[in-house]
């Protein structure tokens, strides 16, 4: 133990950005030895169990690939929503009033730590979680949809070839499958669920600042974020009976408050085969950063004057 | 010259709680004021409930004053600056039940700005300091009470701050782990780090403290060095090793025959539970 006054372990107290990614870093890696990460397996199931989903449907043979490829898409994006935004929800949920609870965040906070970076750090460490673990499950289904199409594309160049297709019909034949396998829009589709995913852990992180329990914050979190698909029609019909400026103040600031995701739904018209729009992708994430920037200052100015 | 800045300065104190619902608020703290200069080990003692955690997690910022003002050499402790001097074991911590002892400390290294070999030398340096080297690698969830307490000690020394505040530090600690704690409390002391304790534990506390606070109900009832506050100034001690019973029949005799005297008591003098406890667990010891 160094005697001298000005040590340099002293001198150096870090930087924000130093001390957020600590907060973030331990978080994932708390996380992860939480075992989270089993339910990848649950996925690989699932995406795999999807090439064999209604296999009996298949209107006529020249239908039979794009089916396939659908299914498996819908299945596994479905999954990777279902599961980000569960997971997004319930482990900023629990990360919070453990730390009260365990009083851990004394001895954090006891340290030359500002309550924001404490803040920021956590919801860093679930939003990485979210998003490896994202990456890894579309890792996943890229594959599986990549062996699969090029299966089913061969199946088909044979079926034509038999059939003596003229080249047009080949070539849009091969168009079609493409644009069902693994593009750049159905990436876009799963940036679109880990920013849905984040808004709703920087969500519960502001609920969690005053909320008392991890149940309570879940089943609220849970509630906005089905408010959250219905709301943009709830305010058209709202507004459309004839709206005074008040009615209109109100349902701004109930949009301003609450998540919208009406522009989130958009992407199953991509699961579909069709491109994503590149303003709509700017659309969401200017939306998607706007709610995560509002909860995070939100829940600074709650968790701030909070006492322990 | 000028004055020494206090490592720790409490003026006026109060804190309320809100009481859940009813209006009604709760006086934790009433109106303490503590100043404890630096390489100082100050004890606060009290029953439970009489505000001693309050008090400190007042001076670590963790709760508001409802008036008055606390601070940590010099610096008011609502700012966060305050905190870069101090190290805090709170009352039954529990870290992070995932994390090694070593990732533990490494974590709260990390926390205060250090890195690289500095910090690395600063975990194996403090595991030894609190004989942890053994349990370096093993995650907390295994550790036992005492070791929770000594990694938490660790913990908190771990920028080298120069003032510690321990909250109730030998609580539910068995004897020998928490002479362990006491002794490491000396050994700061010797290095000059100031230490601000409480216990309700009086017995605990009277060994290693410079002064003392008796703090009850929220409200300082008595403070000041520790021999002047336990020592009985009228009365003399003497204590012999093999004394004949001849050799007390004359004692005795020549205390009777002075007037101003009197001989209060005189028999075996007791060792306490504690003392005879960690001799016989050491005598156990190959
Ligand atoms: N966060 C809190 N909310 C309400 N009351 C509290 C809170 N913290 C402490 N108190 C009350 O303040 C009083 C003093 O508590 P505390 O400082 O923990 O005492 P001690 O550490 O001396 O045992 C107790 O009556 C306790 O119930
Ligand atoms: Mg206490």
């Amino acid at each position: 133990m160094s005697q001298t006054p000005l040590s340099p372990t002293r001198s150096a107290s870090g930087s924000h950005a130093g001390r957020i990614s600590v907060i973030a870093s331990h978080t994932f890696t708390q996380l992860v030895r939480m075992k989270v990460f089993y339910f990848l397996a649950v996925f690989a199931v699932i995406t795999i169990g999807s090439n064999f989903f209604d296999l009996p449907q298949h209107a006529g043979p020249e239908a039979a690939g794009t089916n396939i490829l659908n299914s498996i898409k819908s299945w596994s994006v479905g999954t990777m929503t279902l599961f980000s935004v569960v997971f997004a929800i319930v482990a900023t949920a629990l990360l919070l009033p453990k730390d009260v609870e365990d009083r851990t965040l004394y001895t954090i906070l006891a340290k030359p730590v500002p309550r924001l970076d404490y803040l920021a750090g956590k919801l860093l460490g679930v939003i990485l979680l979210v998003f490896v673990s994202l990456a890894l499950m579309d890792g996943l289904m890229t594959a599986v949809l990549q062996i699969r199409s090029s299966m089913i594309l061969s199946a088909q160049m044979e079926l034509a070839h038999s059939r003596g297709w003229s080249a047009p019909e080949i070539a849009s034949m091969r168009n079609d499958i493409v644009s069902q396998g693994p593009n750049i829009s159905l990436q876009a589709a799963v940036f679109v669920v880990f920013l849905r995913a984040s808004i709703m852990a920087s969500l519960a992180l502001l609920i969690s600042t005053f909320s008392t329990s991890t149940l309570f914050t879940s089943i609220i979190s849970f509630m906005i974020y089905f408010i959250g698909h219905f709301q943009a029609d709830a305010r058209g019909v709202f507004l459309e009976a004839g709206a005074g400026w008040m009615t209109r103040a109100i349902a701004l600031l109930v949009a301003l408050v609450l998540p919208d995701f009406h522009l989130f739904n958009e992407f199953d018209a991509v699961i579909q085969g069709q491109a994503f729009p590149p303003m709509l992708l700017g659309q969401i994430t200017g939306i998607g950063l706007f709610y995560a920037v509002f909860y995070v200052i939100a829940s600074w100015f709650i968790f701030a004057e909070k006492e322990f | 010259m000028a004055e020494v800045t206090p490592a720790v300065e409490i003026c006026d104190l109060v804190k309320d709680f809100k009481t859940s619902f009813r209006r009604q608020m709760l006086r934790a703290v009433g109106g303490v004021s503590i100043r404890i200069e630096p390489g100082e080990v100050y004890g606060l003692i009290g029953p439970n409930g009489s505000g001693k955690s309050t008090t400190m997690k007042a001076l670590l910022g963790l709760v508001a004053p409802t008036s008055g003002r606390c601070a940590i050499f010099g610096q008011d402790s609502l700012r966060v600056d305050s905190r870069r001097e101090v190290g805090f074991l709170p009352e039954n911590p529990y870290f992070y039940k995932h994390l090694s002892g070593a990732e533990t400390l490494r974590f709260y290294g990390k926390l205060c700005g250090m890195r690289g070999r500095i910090l690395e030398e600063r975990v194996s340096e403090l595991l030894v300091l609190v004989d942890l080297e053994n349990a370096r690698d093993r995650r907390l969830g295994g550790y036992s009470k005492g070791m929770l307490q000594r990694i938490g000690l660790a913990q908190a020394l771990v920028q080298d701050p120069r003032l510690l505040i321990l909250d109730e530090p030998t609580a539910g600690v068995d004897p020998m782990g928490s002479r362990q704690i006491r002794d490491l409390i000396f050994k700061l002391r010797e290095r000059g780090i100031t230490v601000f304790l409480c216990s309700h534990l009086l017995e605990q506390v009277q060994e290693v403290c410079d002064r003392v606070g008796i703090i009850f109900q929220g409200k300082m009832v008595k403070e000041g060095r520790l021999e002047d506050l336990i020592a009985i100034e009228d009365q003399t001690e003497i204590v012999l090793r093999d004394a004949s019973p001849e050799l007390i029949a004359r004692i005795t005799a020549l205390v009777a025959a002075n007037p101003e005297t009197e001989l209060v008591r005189s028999g075996k003098p007791r060792t306490t539970l504690e003392r005879l406890f960690l001799r016989e667990t050491q005598r156990d010891a190959p």
